[in-house]
């Protein structure tokens, strides 16, 4: 008995045509899924720092303070006083909350100190120092 | 006779091209896919002591047990009283924290100071690894 060789060449293609549909519905997903922050803040540079580590991000809630000293929480621009009733709000809504500086590196201490303040009277204790990330080899 | 022939051809070709869709549709996939991964948070997180309304939550040090760092209104860094330049801060830290394992570290900031250089002291002494560490703003 001899065997018949398959002469049928026709199927052989993995069929392409429907990538296209894959490809769509996967960036509709993502498209969906991306969230992007709705906060503007201010503008500042952050300070340098090789010991950071990634932050929670659903946690944060930012606090925005420029070179000018001003004050920035969602949005709005508020005087060190005003900061520890927001903060209270928001740790009563979420206890496990992480205020975020995005502070620039050259706003006087005494800014941050008076944030500071707010926070502990708030009781939104964990905190986190945002930073740029710097490389060990790349320093001056 | 010829100028229906001119017509066909003209018809035949007012299709739009379907083939680069699939190439489209993965570029847009890639953005959204890339997009949020370059927001993320990088910082140094810190555990502020919160409202101290019981006196037994402040711990007494013994004044030897403590190693003070001093940023100065303008920018100098002492430690121990003693000026000292960045890149050096934290082998000194590490060798007083090595030296006896109870040292406290405190970070004295004078509210003329820039954050940038209270941030970079912060990032010495979390690269030190001094686990009893401490914020303090300067009196005026």
């Amino acid at each position: 008995m001899q065997f018949q060789r398959s002469t049928d060449k026709r199927n052989n293609d993995i069929p392409t045509s429907s990538m296209g549909d894959i490809a769509f519905l996967l960036l509709v997903f993502f498209i969906v899924t991306v969230v992007f922050t709705d906060e503007a803040g201010l503008v500042v540079k952050l300070p340098r720092a090789e010991a950071g580590e990634e932050g929670v991000r659903d946690l944060i809630s930012n606090i925005f303070i420029n070179k000018q000293g001003m004050i920035s929480i969602d949005d709005v621009i508020v005087p060190s006083t005003s900061v520890a009733p927001i903060m209270m709000k928001k740790v009563s809504e979420n206890p496990f909350l992480i205020v975020a500086f995005k502070t620039d590196k050259e706003t006087p201490y005494r800014v941050v100190d008076e944030v500071m303040e707010g926070l502990k009277e708030a009781n939104a204790v964990k905190v986190f120092f945002n930073t740029d990330m710097e490389l060990p080899g790349l320093m001056y | 006779m010829g100028v229906l022939a001119k017509r066909k051809k003209k018809r035949d070709g007012g299709e739009i091209p379907m083939a680069s869709t699939s190439d489209v549709a993965f570029l847009l996939l890639i953005f959204f896919i890339v997009m949020p991964m370059k927001a993320d948070e990088i910082g140094i997180s810190l555990v502020l002591p919160g409202k101290s309304n019981n006196k037994t939550d402040t711990a007494k040090v013994s004044q030897k047990n403590v190693a003070v760092i001093r940023v100065t209104a303008n920018n100098a860094i002492l430690f121990d009283e003693q000026p000292v330049r960045l890149g050096d801060l934290e082998a000194r830290i590490r060798e007083r924290v090595e030296a006896n394992d109870k040292t406290v570290v405190i970070l004295e900031t004078h509210p003329d100071a820039n954050y940038g250089m209270m941030v970079a002291c912060l990032d010495e002494v979390k690269l030190s690894g001094a686990r009893k560490f401490s914020l303090k703003t300067t009196k005026l």
